[in-house]
């Protein structure tokens, strides 16, 4: 059973006297100023919690402390302060022994650049942490085969990593992944090498998989689409802090800063929005006044336009009760698209709602 | 700046070393030569063609048909070149050098590669090790290692060490991150990162770095040939004294072939035993298709290839081996087969005895079985008569009851060692201590302890109950019970740290020959007199075999026989003591025509020549002559002599370390005058053979008008301002420039060119063959002289000195070693004539008939033997 991971207050600096620098961190200096003497801190006084089965998304750019947030969850590195508990154990309490058994048996992680061992076979890599656990080798095979079936590459199991191209490898990277029965699993930047088409391809298999699995995932990109794709929840990085966590929507529709605005500027926001995030809920309760279509909360974005473009008003949005929680005006769907929420200016030229008329056509 | 004398440093350092940890180089040598002698012999071993074949066979399961067939063709065009052996012995060098380069520099690449810190402090280390010149570390491994395999293995070995450890670094640290990461992201404990991720990453690199050690160590091992490894660089070395280009490429060329089969071989290897070189090289193989060029036998096949030729070459060895036993010569085949049993009881001398026994014996074509025994059946088995005889039968005290009860159904043949005793003894370096007298208040000194045997043995009762009361030491002194190894192991020790101990022994016994130890005296005479070592048969037997009956009724043995053939078994360790007898009886050559004489025996040999001598010799004309006409000579009087081919420092560290017995060859006072100065103390001085030598400048005659040293002057265009000289450093060579030139004021007009002997002579034959005004730094007598039509130039003002005289040098302990000899040769000349014409002989002979050459010469020159050893 997937459990819930919590890191509290985490802390990386890497550099001489780490310990003084994070004192000096929790007092308010910044990344900056402890360059200067020759500490770096990747990571400052990072905190969330990912409930069972979900899927967490770090985004930042690179030199963000992602990748570091992100080893310190399995121990790769060690915090320079702060807690990391998975499953109600300490992780940062552990020795190496212990931190070695929970890597083989509770976390296992994806990697950016596949990582598959060049001088083992397709199968021999799924298995690898079963190798490590010390299963015995016919049991071994069968649940490396069971899980590269999983990963839609049954029939491969005898191939080596350099006859596979890239997305096929990446899935046996997954495969060695989920082969351990591992609760929580790490992908760093593990669809960022593969081009757009497989990415897409990888990610709806992620999303698929997930359905039926139900692991903790904490994944790290550098792609906000891929991060409002994938993540139940999302964590923006910069500098070393997180600056904001929250659903995808929430950071779409509320940026906590300048800087996550300027991050979401490019996002296909229509992929991303539902009728439930875009919809005037001023106009609440009781029931649709006419049978027009209606949307539900959650409606995507692009099928609500559709609804929009065949209903003459504003489209009613319901929820399971068939009860009125929102109306989406027409004006308001080009709004987000075009980020813009202000009121709409008067025309001075005759002929007003010609904007609608040509959204209507469209 | 005050001069900081590194250089005394490091001769300090050396004499400590030399005098303290002498043990832990007798160790290294011990396994290096023992490793050495194992790979050689079972290189020698088999019939060169079929080894060829076992190549071969290597060559096309790891590369293809091709490489098999060259591999093939290249060796036998080795063996065509009679090099064979000494190619075999330059490979087994190499496979040693290589095997302890990878014992230790993998390890050392391992651990270098996981700490940054480690790698800091061997990187220096490996380019001391790989830039310190050859020469600097050849001599010393002389002085610890002595001449010879060793030597050589760690000359290479220092030399091959470093590229094993930087591509083993190099391998792992080049393994890539992620997927170390990935490792230690699945649990994998560093050690089995190492083992399932890093190192089989590292593989091609490190195969790469093994391939490169065994390069260096080929290289390595023909300078190693300076120091007498023998070996492909033995002939390259003596090609290259002589200037003799043929045999100097004959052998090059064979360790060209060498090189190139152990680089190709290493290589494939590599793909071979790397998961991902195989992989590649499948899939190279499967793109090309099967072609018979390229095609490669399974592994499985390649095995039972390898093995059939193995076996197919031992059953050769053996059958060799049986054919040579039944072949023993008519006259020497007594035995004619017949069954003799001997027993045995497994004490030191009891084996030594009975395996020599076996050994002359089966020389004499009898069949012999040796069986232990424990002392009590033995007797028994002799009564029943199901042994023929034994020969460790201490009598009359230690096995009076056997005899008693026995001795009716024996018969006694004599004693053949009466010189028995049991005692305590110390070590030589105990002063003060040389009776059991000694021993009263010294209890401190041994820790009151005195190191016995079995408390069951009978030297131990009489030890406790009779000798400690009547010398009254049995208050201060305790006798530690112990065991025969344990006791022996404790001297070893104590001895190798130069610790008083205290031990009980016996004689005779082989520790006396290991080690120098003291007998304490037994003024009382409480140890008893000592019993005879008896043979003893079965009765009827001397009726039976009259011949060998005769043979053992006159055995005896010395002291130092025994012990040295004691110690010999003892290092051949169990299995080898036949072996070891044999080796032994080399190096006491007449011995078994001695101990079992056949009628018509020819006149043994004086007792000084069952030693061979080791004679070092440089490949000069003179030392060629005179020391193969010596081998002549001496092998005529029944001694026999190892030569040694070597270079001028390595012979005079050789005489002074004792590993080689004599020189013909040194020029002194002046030529070699630093190497003598230098070892003086630990050299004799045999006496000249041959004066009047002269150093002087040459030019060719074809120069006129340039006849003297003073025709030199103003004449420095003509010879390019440059005389040709050899190695610096030599007297002759410090002459010219400290004396020489200054005195006929040439200093400012001449520049001596530093180089090396080959280099001057290549230098004379290429100016002289264009007929180029030449001047060179040469000797008489030189062969140079015959070849070439020469000018000595005149010294008027008698600056090179009186001539050198030739003279025969030899380790200080040679006179009383070998006072015949000795003699023999300080009485020893020869004429110019005399040389010049055996010179020429050998010259006219050809390069290894130098043997036929010195026996034509010497049928004209009846006189000489006589004449050297008179009798």
């Amino acid at each position: 059973m997937s459990a819930r991971l919590e890191a509290e207050h985490l802390y990386k600096v890497f550099g001489r006297r780490p310990d003084q620098a994070v004192e000096r961190l929790r007092q308010g200096a910044d990344r900056e100023e402890l360059r200067s003497d020759g500490a770096t801190a990747a990571v400052i006084d990072a905190s969330f919690t990912v409930e069972p089965g979900e899927i967490f998304v770090v985004m930042g750019l690179s030199g963000s402390g992602k990748s570091t947030l992100l080893r310190m969850l399995n121990g790769l590195l060690e915090p320079t302060a702060g807690h990391v508990r998975f499953g109600g154990q300490d992780l940062t309490e552990l020795g190496d022994q212990g931190l070695r058994e929970v890597r083989s048996r509770k976390i296992s992680m994806v990697f950016q650049h596949f990582a598959l061992f060049p001088h083992r076979s397709v199968r021999d890599n799924a298995g690898y942490g079963l190798e490590v656990q010390g299963v015995p080798r016919a049991e071994r095979e069968r649940r490396a085969d069971e899980a590269l079936a999983l990963c839609g590459l049954a029939g491969w199991e005898k191939s080596w990593p350099d006859e596979l191209s890239g997305g096929m490898q990446q899935r046996v990277g997954l495969a060695r992944a989920l082969a351990t029965d591992a609760d929580l699993l790490l992908m760093d930047e593990s669809f960022s090498a593969l081009d757009p088409l497989i990415r897409r391809d990888m990610q709806d298999q992620l999303i698929e998989l997930q359905k039926s699995l139900k692991k903790t995932i904490v994944f790290i990109t550098h792609d906000l689409n891929e991060a409002m794709r994938l993540g139940d929840r999302i964590a923006v990085m910069r500098d070393g802090r997180i600056v904001q966590i929250g659903t995808a929507q929430d950071i779409l529709i509320r940026p906590a800063n300048d800087y996550v605005a300027s991050f979401i500027q490019d996002v296909d926001r229509s992929r991303v929005l539902t009728a439930g995030a875009v919809m005037d809920t001023d106009v609440s309760g009781g029931e649709p006044q006419c049978r027009c279509e209606t949307a539900r909360p959650a409606t995507p974005f692009t099928e609500l336009c559709a609804i929009s473009a065949r209903v003459p008003h504003p489209v009613s949005v319901l929820d399971d009760d068939g009860r009125m929680v929102g109306v989406v005006p027409a004006r308001r769907l080009i709004g987000f698209l075009g980020e813009e929420d202000g009121d709409t200016v008067a025309c001075d030229a005759p002929g007003d709602a010609g904007s609608e008329k040509v959204m209507t056509r469209a | 700046m005050p001069r900081i004398p590194l250089g005394t440093w490091v001769n300090d350092a050396v004499d400590w070393l030399l005098h303290h940890v002498a043990w832990l180089f007798d160790f290294f040598k011990a396994v290096f030569t023992g490793t050495y002698e194992g790979i050689n012999a079972v290189l020698q071993a088999p019939e060169p063609l079929l080894l060829i074949g076992i190549f071969a066979v290597i060559a096309f399961w790891l590369r293809g048909t091709v490489a098999g067939v060259l591999t093939f063709l290249g060796f036998a065009f080795i063996h065509s070149m009679d090099l064979w052996e000494n190619a075999m012995v330059t490979l087994a060098l190499v496979l040693v050098a290589t095997i302890i380069a990878l014992v230790v520099s993998v390890p050392v690449g391992i651990w270098a590669a996981r700490s940054d810190r480690v790698s800091g402090v061997v990187r220096p280390v490996l380019d001391f090790m790989q830039t310190l010149p050859a020469m600097i570390y050849l001599i010393p491994a002389i002085l610890f290692f002595g001449t010879g395999a060793s030597a050589g293995i760690v000359a290479t070995l220092i030399f091959a060490l470093a590229p094993g450890v930087r591509m083993t670094e190099l391998g792992i640290r080049q393994v890539d991150k992620d997927l170390v990461e990935a490792a230690e992201a699945f649990g994998t404990t560093p050690r089995n990162t190492l083992l399932r991720v890093q190192l089989p990453l590292a593989l091609p690199t490190v195969m790469a770095g093994v391939n490169q050690v065994i390069m260096l160590g080929l290289s390595m091992a023909a300078i190693a040939g300076m120091v007498g490894t023998g070996g492909l660089g033995g002939d390259v070395n003596e090609a290259i004294g002589q200037l003799n280009v043929g045999l100097g490429s004959e052998a090059g060329v064979a360790i060209v072939i060498l090189a190139i089969y152990l680089d190709r071989m290493t290589n494939a290897l590599g793909t071979q035993v790397s998961p991902l070189g195989r992989r590649a090289a499948a899939r190279a193989r499967s793109l090309q298709g099967l072609k018979i060029w390229s095609y490669r036998p399974r592994p499985a096949v390649a095995v039972i290839g390898v093995v059939a030729l193995a076996l197919v070459a031992g059953g050769m060895g053996v059958f060799g081996s049986n054919g040579g036993s039944a072949a023993v010569a008519g006259d020497k085949n007594v035995g004619q087969g017949k069954k003799i049993t001997i027993g045995y009881i497994p004490w030191d001398e009891g084996v030594a005895s009975t395996f020599l026994w076996k050994e002359i014996l089966e020389q004499r074509g009898y069949e012999v079985e040796a069986k232990q025994f424990e002392a009590g059946p033995l007797y028994t088995s002799l009564a029943q008569g199901t042994v023929d005889f034994q020969t460790d039968a201490w009598l009359p005290t230690t096995h009076e009851q056997y005899w008693k009860k026995y001795g009716d159904r024996l018969e006694d043949f004599g004693a053949w060692y009466d010189e028995t005793s049991l005692e305590l003894a110390v070590p030589a370096y105990m002063k003060d201590i040389d009776s059991l007298d000694d021993l009263k208040g010294k209890a401190d000194l041994f820790g009151g302890r005195i190191t016995g045997i079995e408390s069951s043995a009978g030297i131990m009762s009489l030890l406790k109950n009779q000798v400690m009361g009547e010398y009254g030491i049995d208050k201060e002194y305790r006798v530690v019970d112990s065991s025969t190894p344990a006791m022996l192991a404790e001297l070893k020790r104590a001895y190798a740290k130069q610790e008083p101990v205290l031990v009980t022994l016996w004689s005779p016994h082989w520790a006396y020959s290991d080690y120098d130890l003291k007998k304490l005296e037994d003024p009382k005479g409480v140890w008893g007199e000592g019993d005879g070592v008896h043979t003893v048969a079965r009765q009827g037997f001397a009726d039976d075999d009259p011949v060998v009956g005769g043979w053992l009724k006159n055995f005896s043995m010395t002291e130092e026989q025994l012990t040295s053939l004691e110690a010999e078994i003892n290092q051949a360790g169990k299995g080898g003591q036949q072996d070891a007898v044999r080796t032994w009886l080399k190096d006491h050559p007449g011995l078994v025509e001695k101990l079992a004489p056949i009628a018509a025996e020819p006149a043994a040999a004086p007792a000084e020549a069952k030693r061979p001598l080791n004679v070092a010799w440089f490949p000069w004309d003179e030392c060629i002559a005179v020391t193969h006409l010596w081998k002549n000579v001496l092998e005529q009087r029944g001694y026999k002599l190892n030569l040694k081919q070597m270079e001028v420092g390595p012979v005079y560290t050789g005489l002074a370390g004792g590993d080689l017995d004599l020189n013909f060859d040194a020029w002194l006072p002046h030529a070699q005058k630093n190497y003598w100065e230098k070892s003086k103390d630990n050299l004799t001085d045999l006496g000249t053979w041959y004066e009047p030598t002269s150093l002087e400048v040459a030019v060719p005659s074809y120069v006129k008008d340039v006849t003297s040293l003073e025709d030199l002057k103003g004449k420095a265009d003509l010879f390019d301002g440059k005389i040709i000289g050899i190695e610096a450093g030599t007297g002759q060579m410090s002459l010219l420039h400290n004396k020489v030139l200054p005195g006929y004021g040439l200093d400012k007009e001449y520049k001596v060119v530093d180089g090396s002997t080959p280099a001057m002579l290549a230098e004379l034959k290429r100016s002289y063959a264009k007929k180029k005004p030449v001047a060179v730094v040469l000797w008489s007598p030189h062969w140079a002289y015959s070849e070439y039509e020469l000018t000595k130039l005149k010294d008027d003002k008698k600056l090179f000195g009186e001539g050198n005289t030739i003279r025969t040098v030899a380790n200080k302990k040679f006179p009383e070693q070998y006072p015949q000899l000795t003699e023999w040769i300080k009485n020893f000349r020869m004429s110019e004539d005399e040389l010049g014409s055996l010179e020429s002989v050998i010259k006219k002979h050809g390069q290894g008939h130098e043997a036929d050459a010195v026996t034509a010469w010497l049928k004209d020159h009846p006189d000489m033997v006589g004449r050297m050893t008179p009798r």
